[in-house]
């Protein structure tokens, strides 16, 4: 599954980057979707079969989508 | 159809709307300038005494509200705020600062290129400098921490403002000023297009900017970093469509000499706007996205907006903009101290510098 991750900075979608390169889950760096959010920050994408530890990533995680045929189905969203 | 080509479809959409707006009234080169316009609303709130620019910009005002509008019907009105509001607040005021240096934000950039205006070419090498700067201390770790939900009224009284602004402007009371109120004075705020023309003009390009997330540093940005040319070819069909309008309504003049509300400073052209270039990367959008993201209930952008505000108010009342006479001592000094103290804000912000 391939799922995207939004931050509230760059900083967090790049140090969350490389805890993804850490697990060995393939991950990049790239420009927010236009239909993901009104950011127009960075995010992570990265492929895995089963969503890693953010717990964390959360002071910086916006939101975890999943990449589906349809568009994205959110997965995780910050409450604060 | 792809986000390229509705980007795309949406930037010939603003430069056309833009480039008329020049035939309606606005000065040349000048569709839309969030500085200038900006600028020009502090004039009119008497927050600055320069005869020639005060004019409450109903472009602005339809900005905010066309933003705010698109953000409503797709879901994605949300008040929040309160990363790091006085550095923002700091660094939207050298914004303003580079931007009146070189007479034009990133979007009047691109619209002084179309109009022929080769000194914006020297603005255009500054900005892209200044956003390699931004670029390199977003690779050091910079961030502003994060924003934090708020209540919805908060995210409300930017757009609630916008709606102030329209009435003053509307019923034009005595303590109100308007360059068109002083018949001896002569500039741009006595040139523009009818009220409702404006404000239509910016609800539209509001809401397209909205949709589209347009942003002039947020394009190269993306393209230094990832190689993404979504952003930047939406400047570029701006800067193609409102070239051919220009060229059919006759307002197209290629050179560097007498260009209108303009300078023939090479170096300090360059400067202005590589301090705009540092600070909106910095910021995390150029001038005209933090208005779009205060229509979206952002605090933070309103509070770089207010930065802005302030920062005409100081070009003005301290002599540091910029005329077509060319760039003053002060403004020179301004810039200079702008860059250093923008790069401050980068290093003390970079996460590596704090976890060292």
């Amino acid at each position: 599954m391939i799922y995207i991750a939004t931050f509230f900075s760059h900083f967090g979608a790049t140090r969350f980057k490389r805890y993804c390169d850490s697990l060995g889950i393939p991950a990049q760096t790239m420009p927010v979707p236009r239909g993901l959010s009104s950011s127009c920050g960075t995010c992570t994408k990265f492929e895995t079969q089963q969503l890693p530890d953010y717990g964390k990533h959360t002071d910086e995680l916006e939101k975890i989508a999943a990449v589906t045929d349809n568009g994205f189905e959110t997965v995780y969203e910050s409450e604060v | 159809m792809d986000s390229k080509k509705i980007t795309v479809a949406i930037g010939l959409v603003i430069g056309v709307i833009s480039a008329l707006l020049v035939k309606f009234g606005n000065p040349a080169n000048m569709g839309f300038c969030i500085a200038c316009f900006i600028r020009d609303t502090a004039g009119a709130l008497g927050l600055h005494r320069a005869q020639p620019v005060q004019y409450i910009r109903p472009e602005i005002i339809g900005l905010v509200l066309g933003s705010c509008i698109a953000a409503i019907g797709g879901k994605e009105f949300q008040a929040r705020g309160g990363s790091a509001p006085m550095t923002r607040f700091v660094l939207g005021f050298f914004v303003m600062v580079g931007a009146l240096m070189f007479l034009g934000c990133p979007f009047r950039m691109v619209l002084r290129l179309a109009g022929g205006d080769l000194n914006a070419v020297m603005g255009l090498a500054g900005f892209f400098i200044g956003i390699l700067a931004g670029v390199f201390f977003l690779n050091k770790g910079y961030t502003l921490k994060r924003s934090y939900r708020l209540p919805i009224a908060e995210g409300t009284i930017m757009p609630a403002v916008q709606i102030v602004l329209l009435v003053l402007l509307v019923a034009a009371p005595a303590f109100i000023f308007f360059s068109g109120n002083f018949p001896d004075v002569k500039g741009p705020g006595k040139a523009h297009a009818a009220i409702i023309i404006s404000l239509c003009a910016g609800l539209v390009v509001g809401y397209l900017c909205q949709k589209s997330r347009f942003c002039m540093a947020g394009g190269f940005r993306d393209f230094i970093l990832f190689k993404e040319t979504r952003l930047l070819l939406g400047f570029a069909a701006i800067f193609a469509a409102a070239l051919a309008v220009n060229i059919f309504i006759g307002k197209f003049k290629l050179g560097f000499e007498a260009q209108p509300v303009a300078h023939t400073d090479f170096l300090w052209n360059f400067l202005g706007m590589a301090l705009v270039g540092l600070a909106s990367v910095l910021l995390g959008g150029c001038p005209l996205r933090q208005l779009i993201l205060s229509g979206e209930g952002s605090t933070d952008s309103a509070i770089t907006a207010l930065g802005l505000l302030v920062g005409s108010a100081f070009c003005h009342n301290f002599g540091l903009a910029s005329s077509a006479a060319g760039a003053t001592f002060n403004g020179k000094a301004a810039v200079v101290i702008g860059i250093i103290v923008t790069a401050a804000i980068g290093f003390a912000n970079c996460a590596e510098n704090k976890e060292a």
